[in-house]
């Protein structure tokens, strides 16, 4: 009897200690990452953010990324966010203003609460994304791109890169919020160092006319953010060329505009990895700071100055990085 | 607690010990050698991760100290440029070159900034900005460099401020850079670290600035040797922050753990096959034991074993076999032991004869029934010299008093029984070679031989009367002849004296009165030799003389001797040991042994009695040349009422007489023959030696 209830316990113990060690031996899954972005225009902050998290150690089969692109359809993005959702990921890095706005409202009318990293976001706290930049407080976290703060540094930087220009025709989109606030931000760089400013509603149908019709010598344009913005970037651009008026922008991407300040997509999404890292350790978005851009880029376009026949300010002539070409290859 | 464990271990059965001997050698060595090799991994594993810490330290604090240093030099150089030099060109470069710097500034001799870029803000200074903090514009007036707080602009990023003076126009100037720190503490914040180790940045007041858990950001001192962590920590040295990584020893130690797991896995897996092979191998040895045990057992309670069948060759097959014959042959002996058991108790119960068990302090441990019907109850407890002997003292000649005297003390008593009848007792102790001790060392056996020496009397009494009676005609011729010869001596003195013969004078007349005398006196001797012979008498003790016994044996048989013409010889030593017993009763055997030789021989035969000296002993013999014995005789020769005599000439019981009277003497009689040729018969009787003992007295004394 005394063996039988040996042998009893043995087996127990045997088989409890294979399932413990089983269960302790349970193989990681990859760390599911959704990605939303509105246009494939932003695909550069998507490989910046791949780059970003391969540097800091997550390599393949550490983490699975699971992309929706609304291909720059406001009302595709409501469903591809819906199946994001669904798809339950771990967190979802969102590469715009809008995409973060959207998916902020289909969380909260789901009730659904998924960590949230925003690659590149002008003025989050303004637009309601976060309560605080140290302290975001919510679900929401990730990189202030500053562009709307950043209207009138432009403007400062553009008049310094080109001295001669007297007007600046500020191209904005009265539909987005953030680009309206970086034209409030713009009108008061304008007042302070007393340069003359016109706004440019790209959301008016006719503002391609009223535009031309306005333009005169030594004005130039200066394009504020919006993702509607960025679509008509190239647009703009060759209208630029085409009236002999420099144009400055955000990103080294609008190939065709004469300078360009900002961060760009690939850092933004570079950046945005510190984020997601610290989420997969365990970190809550609402205690980590959103963070402005870790460098901001300044691009001028070699080939647009030649065109366009334009003098640089030669104190400023070693400051930017020029580019030579129009597929965006950058000369040091 | 360890002589507990053993002491408890030496009470389990064989099983129990094959399965612990199982597991001891089986899991022991697993377990020392696992232990031992789980220590120095363990050793390694935390100098690899602490070497890999330190590795990591180095560098990123490496990184941080050469982009400092960078910046420091790139803003001392500027610093060291004119005024003319210090276009807002080369502030751009300044930030072109440092994309940490987030503004450079020039500061006035009041700290007010003249002159400012800026990444962010537009490089317009206000009106009497203050550029530096109190604490810091304290700490510049002392210091060729100074570094500023960790502090959070607007946006609540890391900012630190590095100011350097420099001298314009006998003013104490300084060249102000903001540099931001979120590129630097987030790169430590998201680092991903293997096996859940995590850095962090203090600054030199021991605040947190950087930390992979960002709730811990802002917190201070951290760093506690108490943790249970494994880290190593290192300081840069401009800056006075502290840089340290660390893992918990419970991650650290995981790998090792789950080996650990692993192990004891592959332990329990070992200990289960090895419990199981221990169970059967224990049941396998132990099961012929368990066996053989109830075997054993059931023999010990005296039931029959069945026999143990075991399908093995080896030692317990051999030992269930050598079991299963002991068993069997036990069983035999047992119901032979309880036969002869039965058989002894038929006997000494049946036997007649008193038995009981002496110790060798004379105490009677055990006596059988015949035995204690002749004694009173109150009588058993006392000395058995008291009890049978009625002595106060232990019997000089009994083995218990003299271990070293050989023989068996026999010897015959006389005892009242409980009837007071006075009974003759044959009394020997045997000592017994295998007793146990206390429980009787001898035996004493005591037989009532009233009965048996009666009959023996009788028959003795018997074969003389029949000796007699054959010898009757001879006596009476015997007897006759000098009743003639005094007859005719009488007669003829009669009728010398009615004739007045003048020739018998007194001379003659003494003559025949003197034959007369003479033939009387031969005719006493005749007669009383008859009388003596046929005298029925007890057994009695004296000297005997030898010599004359056998003159007197020869005188009775005188007249058959001359009668058939037998030449006689006698031929008796002159220095004969001296013989102690009952002459009458040797005179017997000796005229039993002469008639039985007369008879054998014709007319004119042969026939020797001797008597020497044969060692201790007196050797009578008596041959003849007669016709001897038939060989298939002799075996039969001393058996009662045998005889190979005519009808008419012997009763059967002559040498089964002189048998038991030679015993008596404590001789022997030996008997050779040649059928045709003759016959020798040799009796023995130690000399001076009492063979029996009679004590008359001894009932007389425990009478009184």
């Amino acid at each position: 009897m005394k063996t039988k209830l040996y042998l009893f316990l043995v087996t127990i113990l045997t088989v409890s200690i294979i399932f413990l060690t089983f269960i302790s031996n349970d193989n990681k899954t990859p760390v599911k990452i959704g990605v939303v972005m509105i246009g494939d225009g932003r695909h550069e902050k998507l490989t910046g953010l791949k780059k970003g998290m391969q540097e800091l150690g997550y390599h393949e089969g550490d983490v699975k990324y699971v992309v929706k692109s609304a291909h720059d359809d406001e009302e595709v993005l409501d469903t591809k966010i819906n199946e994001l959702i669904k798809g339950k990921p771990a967190l979802i890095v969102t590469l715009g203003g809008i995409e973060t706005l959207k998916i902020k409202e289909k969380m909260e009318q789901q009730h659904i609460k998924i960590p949230v990293v925003f690659a590149g976001v002008a003025a989050p706290k303004e637009i309601g994304i976060i309560k605080d930049y140290r302290l975001p407080g919510g679900l929401f976290t990730g990189i202030n791109n500053y562009h709307t703060n950043l209207s009138g540094k432009r403007l400062e930087l553009f008049h310094d890169l080109v001295p001669s220009i007297q007007r600046f025709h500020i191209l904005y989109d009265e539909n987005i919020e953030v680009s309206k606030l970086s034209l409030e931000n713009t009108k008061q760089a304008a007042e302070k160092l007393s340069l003359k400013i016109l706004p440019c509603n790209v959301s008016d149908p006719s503002f391609k006319s009223k535009l031309k019709g306005s333009l005169q010598k030594n004005d130039a344009l200066l394009i504020l953010p919006g993702f509607r913005m960025e679509s008509l970037t190239k647009e703009m651009a060759q209208f630029s060329r085409d009236n002999k008026v420099p144009a400055m922008g955000i990103y080294e991407q609008e190939a065709g505009v004469l300078a360009s300040y900002g961060a760009s997509f690939f850092d933004q999404g570079y950046q945005a990895a510190r984020f997601v890292s610290l989420i997969i350790q365990g970190n809550s978005p609402a205690e980590i700071p959103v963070e402005l851009p870790d460098r901001f880029r300044f691009i001028v376009n070699q080939d647009v100055k030649n065109e366009l026949g334009i003098e640089l300010n030669k104190n400023l002539i070693h400051i930017p990085d020029f580019i030579i070409s129009e597929e965006g290859e950058v000369s040091p | 607690m360890f002589n507990k464990i053993i002491q408890r271990l030496h009470a389990q059965p064989i099983r129990i010990k094959v399965l612990v001997f199982g597991l001891i050698m089986s899991t022991l060595p697993l377990l020392l050698i696992s232990s031992y090799y789980y220590y120095h991994v363990k050793m390694d594993l935390k100098e690899r991760i602490l070497d890999k810490q330190e590795l990591m330290l180095d560098n990123l604090s490496g990184e941080i100290e050469l982009e400092f240093n960078q910046m420091f030099q790139r803003v001392q150089m500027f610093a060291a440029l004119t005024e003319q030099d210090k276009e807002k060109g080369v502030f751009y470069e300044l930030l072109q070159q440092n994309e940490s710097i987030e503004e450079a500034v020039i500061t006035n001799e009041k700290g007010y900034v003249e002159q400012r870029v800026s990444r962010y803000r537009l490089n317009i200074p206000d009106e009497n900005e203050q550029w530096f903090s109190e604490e810091m514009w304290s700490a510049f007036q002392l210091k060729e460099r100074i570094y500023g707080k960790v502090e959070f602009n607007q946006f609540g990023q890391p900012v630190m401020k590095l100011a350097i003076p420099y001298m314009e126009n006998g003013k104490r100037k300084a060249v102000g850079a903001t540099i931001q720190l979120q590129k630097i503490i987030g790169k430590i914040s998201s680092l991903r670290q293997d096996h859940f180790s995590y850095l962090y940045l203090l600054d030199r007041n021991g605040k947190v600035i950087a930390h992979q858990d960002n709730s811990k950001l802002h917190q201070n001192k951290l760093v506690d040797d108490n943790r249970d962590v494994l880290g190593v920590r290192t300081e840069i040295k401009d800056l006075g922050w502290t840089m340290v990584m660390e893992q918990s020893k419970s991650t650290a130690y995981a790998p090792i753990n789950e080996m650990v797991r692993n192990g004891l896995m592959v332990v329990a897996i070992v200990t289960l096959i090895v419990s199981i092979i221990s169970i059967y191998a224990g049941f396998y040895f132990t099961a012929p034991i368990v066996l053989l045990d109830k075997g054993m057992k059931n023999l010990k309670a005296g039931c029959q074993a069945a026999p143990i069948k075991l399908n093995r060759d080896d030692e317990f097959g051999k030992l269930s076999q050598s079991f299963n014959e002991m068993s069997e042959k036990l069983q035999e002996k047992t119901q032979r032991l309880k036969q002869e058991k039965e058989q002894l108790n038929v006997i000494v119960n049946g036997i007649g004869a008193g038995l009981a068990l002496v110790t060798k302090d004379y105490k009677v441990t055990w006596m059988n029934p015949v035995l204690e019907n002749w004694f009173n109850n109150e009588e058993v407890e006392l000395p058995c010299y008291t009890l049978i002997g009625g002595t106060s003292q232990p019997c000089e000649n009994c083995p218990i008093t003299c271990p070293g005297l050989t023989g068996s003390a026999d010897m015959i008593m006389r005892m009242k029984n409980k009837q007071n009848v006075e009974r003759l007792f044959r009394h020997r102790v045997f000592p017994l070679n295998h007793a146990i001790e206390g429980e009787g060392e001898y035996l004493v056996m005591i037989e009532d031989i009233t009965e048996q020496k009666e009959m023996e009397e009788k028959i003795i009494q018997t074969d003389k009367l029949s000796a007699l009676g054959l010898m009757a005609s001879g006596f009476a011729h015997e007897v006759n002849n000098p009743l003639a010869t005094i007859n005719v001596y009488a007669e003829d003195l009669i009728d010398r004296l009615e004739q007045n013969d003048k020739d018998l004078d007194e001379v003659e007349m003494a003559y025949y009165l003197s034959k007369i005398k003479e033939n009387t006196e031969r005719c006493k001797r005749i007669t009383g030799n008859l009388l003596n012979f046929s005298r029925k008498s007890n057994w009695t003790l004296s000297q005997i003389n030898i010599k004359e016994t056998i003159q007197s044996s020869i005188g009775l048989v005188e007249h058959l001797l001359k009668k058939k013409g037998i030449i006689f010889l006698a031929s008796i030593e002159e220095e004969l040991p001296i013989l102690i017993g009952d002459s009458l009763k040797l005179m017997q055997v000796l005229v039993n042994l002469i008639n039985n030789a007369i008879d054998a021989v014709e007319n004119e035969g042969k026939i020797n009695i001797s008597a020497k000296k044969d060692k201790d002993s007196v050797m009578f013999s008596v041959s003849d040349n007669g016709c001897g014995i038939p060989k298939k005789a002799l075996p039969r020769l001393f058996d009662p009422f045998y005889t190979t005599k005519p009808v008419g000439k012997g009763t059967g019981l002559g040498l089964s007489v002189c048998y038991g009277i030679v015993e008596e003497f404590g001789g022997s009689i030996h008997v050779e023959s040649n059928e045709g040729s003759g016959t020798t018969v040799q009796v023995s009787i130690p000399a001076e030696k009492r063979v029996r003992e009679e004590k008359p007295y001894n009932l007389s004394e425990k009478e009184s």
